[in-house]
C-alpha cells in the first residue's frame, strides 16, 4: 500500500502482453523513472476503480526469476519486499506451456498472486480450448483468460484483482513441491534450510534457486548454516551440478499436469511464412533488413513534420520578437537570453524532437509487429563480434539520419552495457547534418577528389567503431555477459496503434523536459561566448579564447576561426559552415549561424575557398565529421543511457579523436600540397 | 545422439542431454527447453543462429551455444 492505494505488479515473460495490459489499464496515467541504482527502466502508473485508487507496476519482461540479470534480480527483490500487495501474473494462452514457466518460477513467493491468460484470440484461432476455473482449482488463485488488446475484457482483469486483494490468495504449491522432491538431494537439502533466511521466500523457493546455482540464493544461505550442515550442504550441492535442468524439467511437469484436462491440445504446427522466409534468407536476408531499416528510417519524417513545423514558426518568432524588443528598447543581452537562447533553442529542440519522435514510433511499431526480433536473429553474427546485439543495426543505420533518433532507437536494446555501447558506436556514424556541409565542403576544396574523401570517411568511421569496442566494449559489455542469441521469434502482431502513439508521445514528452535541461545551459554558455555588442567577432570572448590557444589548435591545422566553428559544430553540425561564413564575411552571428538564422551569404563558396588552405579544409572536414555529433544527441544519450559518466567519457573520446584525425589529415595535407 | 546443430531443417527430433553453465542452462530451459522435448528445426544456415520450433514457439539460438544441446533425430 502507498497511501492507501494498493499496489499491483505486473509479471510476466517478453511478448506475454504486459505493456498492452499496463497501457490499457493506466491509460496516460503513467510515469517512466528508474529502479533505485540501477539503469533499468522502471514503469508506474496509477487507475481508480470501483472507488479505490490502484498503482501499478510494470515489472521488467524476463523470462524466470534466476539471477542472470539485473532485471531479474530487481523484480525479484521488489516482489519480496512486500512492496506490491499483489501479483499479477501474465501468461501466453497461446503458447501456454511454455509461458506458464514464470508462475512455476514464482510458485514460493509469499506474496498474493493472479493469473490472467493473455492473447485469448490467438488462442482461440489456434482451436485450442482453455479452461480457466480448472486452472483455478488446481492453483487456489484467481485466473481469467482474456485479451488485453480488447478493453471489452478489462472487466476479468479488475475482478481477479479484487479478489486476490481481498482473499490475498496465495498460489498452491504442494504438488509442485512433488515434482522437486523427485530430485536426488532436493528434501536433504530443503531440510537445512535455516527459517527466515530469505523473507517471503518459501524454503522450496529458496531450494530449487539452491538446486539452480543461483549465487545470491546461495551465498545467503551458507551464511547462516550452521558448521554442521555445512559440510552436508556441500555434499548434496555437488551433486546437483546440473541442478537447473532438474528443476526446469519438475516445473514442466507440474505445468503439464496442471493443464491435464484444462486445455484440449498444446501441439501447433510452426508458421513461417513468406515475409519470415524472405527476411531470414542466407543471401537476401541482409540487404532486406537494410532496406526495411532503410524505409522505416524515411518514414519516420512523417510524423516528424508537425514538429518541423511548429519549430519553424517559432524561430520565425523569435526574430520578430527579437526586433520588437531591440525597438522597444530592451537590453540587448536580456534580449538576447530571451530571443536566442531560450526560444531559438527550444525551437531547435522541437524540431530535432520531431525526429526522434517519428524514429520512437516506427521502430516502436516494427518492434511490436515482430520484426525488430527477426532483424536480431539477421545480423546476430555480425553484431556479435562487437559485442552487440543483432538489432543494434538499426540504431547504426538510423544515425546516418540523425544521431539522436540513433540513440532513441538504441532502447529496444534491453541490455543496458549494450545500449551504451551501441549509442557509443552510432556517435561514430555521419548524420544527416554532416551529409549536408560535408560532400560540399569536400567538393568545394578537392573537385573530384570529393567522392574519394567521403569514401575515407566511411572507412575511418567503421574504423572507429571497431576501436571503440575494443576500447569501451569490456568494460560495459563484461565477458560473463557476452552469451550468444536465445530468443523467442515471436508471431507477428498488428501494431496497437492508439496506445504506442499514446506511449511515445509520453516518452517524447518526457525527453523534451530532459533535453531541454541540458541544452540551454549549454546554448546560454555558447550565447555569452559568441557574443558581441558592436557586432565584431573579434570582441567575443570566444575569439579571445581561440586567439590565446590558437598556436595550439594550428597544431590541428585549425586556426582560431575554424576552430570555433569546430567548438559550434558539436552544438550542432548544420551550423559549422555557417559560423565560418559568419566569421570570414563579418555577417550575421556566429550563434545565428549555429540556429541557422543567419540570412544566406551569396558568395560563400568562393569566400571559403579564398579564406582557407586545402589542407586545414582537409583537417576541418576530418574534426567536423567526427565531432561530438550535437548537444541534442549529447542530451538524448544522457537520457537513454542515464549516465552522465558514460555521456561525458564518450563526449571527450570524440573531441580527441576527431583532433587526432585532424592532426593526421593536416599533415598529410601539408605533405600533399 | 547428435549435436542439434547437425540436424537439418525440416527434421524433427527429440532433446537427450544438455550441458553448459548454470547460467546457459537456466536460460535454456526458461525458454522451454528442456530434456525430452520434441523440437522441428525450421531453419540452419551457416553464419546464422539456429531456429527451432518447440512448445508452441519459435526459438533462435546461437549456433556454438547450440552446441551444448544433444538430440536424437526422429525418423519420420
Ligand atoms: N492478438 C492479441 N495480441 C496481443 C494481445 N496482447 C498483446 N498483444 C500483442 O502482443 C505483442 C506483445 O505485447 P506487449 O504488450 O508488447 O508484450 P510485453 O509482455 O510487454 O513484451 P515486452 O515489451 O517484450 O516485455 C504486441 O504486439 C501486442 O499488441 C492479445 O490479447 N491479443
Amino acid at each position: 500500500m502507498i497511501d492507501g492505494k494498493t499496489v499491483v505488479a505486473l509479471l510476466g515473460q517478453p511478448n506475454s502482453g504486459k505493456s498492452t495490459l499496463f497501457n490499457g489499464v493506466t491509460g496516460m496515467k503513467q510515469h517512466v523513472g528508474n529502479w533505485p541504482g540501477k539503469t533499468i527502466e522502471k514503469k508506474e502508473g496509477s487507475f481508480a476503480r470501483g472507488g479505490k485508487d490502484y498503482i501499478v507496476t510494470d515489472l521488467p519482461g524476463t523470462y524466470s526469476l534466476s539471477a542472470n540479470s539485473d532485471e531479474e534480480v530487481i523484480t525479484r527483490d521488489y516482489i519480496a519486499s512486500g512492496k506490491a500487495d499483489v501479483v499479477c501474473i501474465i501468461a501466453d494462452s497461446s503458447q501456454l506451456e511454455r509461458s506458464l514457466f514464470m508462475l512455476a518460477d514464482y510458485a514460493g513467493i509469499d506474496v498474493p498472486c493472479f493469473l490472467m491468460l493473455n492473447l485469448a484470440d490467438v488462442a482461440l484461432d489456434q482451436g485450442k480450448q482453455i479452461d480457466a476455473d480448472a486452472l483455478k482449482k488446481k492453483l487456489s488463485i484467481p485466473v481469467a483468460l482474456f485479451s488485453a488488446t480488447d478493453k471489452n475484457q478489462y472487466d476479468s482483469f479488475y475482478r481477479c484483482l479484487e479478489e486476490a486483494v481481498k482473499n490475498k490468495t496465495k498460489l498452491e504449491t504442494s504438488s509442485l513441491l512433488e515434482e522437486y522432491k523427485k530430485i536426488d538431494g532436493f528434501s536433504d537439502l530443503m531440510s537445512i534450510i535455516p527459517e527466515n533466511v530469505m523473507k517471503n521466500y518459501s524454503p522450496m523457493w529458496i531450494t530449487a534457486k539452491i538446486a539452480e546455482g543461483d549465487k545470491i540464493v546461495r551465498s545467503k544461505v551458507s551464511f547462516e548454516l550452521k558448521e554442521e550442515e555445512k559440510k552436508k550442504y556441500k555434499e548434496i550441492i555437488e551433486k546437483l551440478e546440473k541442478g537447473a535442468l532438474y528443476t526446469g524439467q519438475s516445473k514442466f511437469n507440474w505445468i503439464d499436469m496442471l493443464l491435464e484436462g484444462a486445455i484440449n491440445k498444446t501441439e501447433t504446427k510452426p508458421v513461417f511464412g513468406k515475409f519470415d522466409k524472405a527476411i531470414t534468407h542466407k543471401v537476401w536476408g541482409k540487404p532486406l533488413v537494410i532496406l526495411v531499416i532503410i524505409g522505416g528510417l524515411l518514414a519516420s519524417f512523417i510524423p516528424a513534420l508537425p514538429f518541423m513545423g511548429i519549430g519553424t514558426v517559432i524561430t520565425m518568432g523569435a526574430s520578430a520578437l527579437n526586433a520588437a524588443l531591440a525597438e522597444g528598447g530592451v537590453h540587448p543581452i536580456l534580449n538576447g537570453v530571451i530571443t536566442q537562447v531560450l526560444i531559438q533553442s527550444v525551437s531547435y529542440i522541437i524540431q530535432m524532437l520531431g525526429f526522434v519522435f517519428g524514429v520512437t514510433l516506427v521502430f516502436g511499431m516494427l518492434e511490436e509487429i515482430g520484426i525488430m526480433a527477426r532483424i536480431s536473429y539477421v545480423y546476430d553474427n555480425t553484431m556479435g563480434k562487437l559485442g552487440l546485439q543483432g538489432k543494434s543495426v538499426m540504431p547504426f543505420l538510423i544515425s546516418f539520419g540523425c544521431t539522436m533518433g540513433g540513440a532513441a532507437g538504441a532502447r529496444v536494446i534491453d541490455n543496458w552495457g549494450q545500449k551504451v555501447l551501441t549509442i557509443a558506436l552510432a556517435w561514430s556514424v555521419p548524420c544527416g547534418a554532416a551529409w549536408a556541409i560535408i560532400p560540399m565542403l569536400a567538393s568545394n576544396f578537392f573537385g573530384m577528389g570529393a567522392p574519394l574523401i567521403i569514401v575515407i570517411i566511411l572507412l575511418v568511421m567503421v574504423l572507429n567503431m571497431f576501436l571503440i569496442a575494443k576500447i569501451f566494449g569490456p568494460s560495459l559489455v563484461k565477458k560473463n555477459d557476452r552469451f550468444g542469441l536465445i530468443m523467442e521469434l515471436p508471431p507477428y502482431h498488428k501494431p496497437k496503434w492508439g496506445s504506442l502513439f499514446k506511449y511515445v508521445l509520453g516518452r517524447t514528452k518526457d525527453t523534451f523536459f530532459r533535453v531541454i535541461k541540458v541544452i540551454i545551459p549549454i546554448c546560454a554558455i555558447f550565447w555569452f561566448l559568441s557574443y558581441t555588442a558592436d557586432g565584431i567577432p573579434e570582441s567575443t570572448i570566444l575569439y579571445k579564447i581561440g586567439n590565446a590557444i590558437e598556436p595550439v589548435t594550428k597544431v590541428f591545422g585549425l586556426n582560431w576561426k575554424l576552430f570555433t566553428a569546430y567548438v559550434a559544430s558539436s552544438v550542432g553540425k548544420e551550423g559549422a559552415v555557417g559560423v565560418l561564413t559568419a566569421l570570414y564575411s563579418g555577417t550575421g552571428t556566429i550563434y545565428g549561424a549555429v540556429m541557422g538564422s543567419n540570412a544566406a551569404v551569396d558568395n560563400q563558396a568562393a569566400l571559403l575557398l579564398a579564406n582557407i588552405a586545402k589542407p586545414e579544409a582537409l583537417a576541418f572536414i576530418f574534426a567536423v565529421t567526427f565531432n561530438v555529433p550535437c548537444i541534442v544527441a549529447l542530451a538524448a544519450t544522457y537520457k537513454e543511457t542515464h549516465s552522465g559518466k558514460w555521456t561525458a567519457l564518450i563526449s571527450l573520446y570524440y573531441t580527441a579523436f576527431s583532433l587526432l584525425l585532424a592532426f593526421i589529415a593536416y599533415h598529410i595535407g601539408l605533405l600533399i600540397w | 545422439m547428435k549435436f542439434i546443430s547437425t540436424i537439418p531443417a525440416g527434421k524433427e527430433a527429440v532433446i537427450v542431454q544438455i550441458d553448459g553453465d548454470t547460467r546457459f542452462l537456466s536460460r535454456i530451459t526458461s525458454i522451454g527447453l528442456t530434456p525430452g522435448c520434441n523440437v522441428k528445426i525450421i531453419k540452419n544456415d551457416k553464419n546464422r543462429p539456429l531456429l527451432v520450433y518447440s512448445r508452441d514457439t519459435m526459438i533462435a539460438l546461437n549456433k556454438k551455444e547450440s552446441e551444448n544441446i544433444k538430440v536424437e533425430e526422429k525418423v519420420s
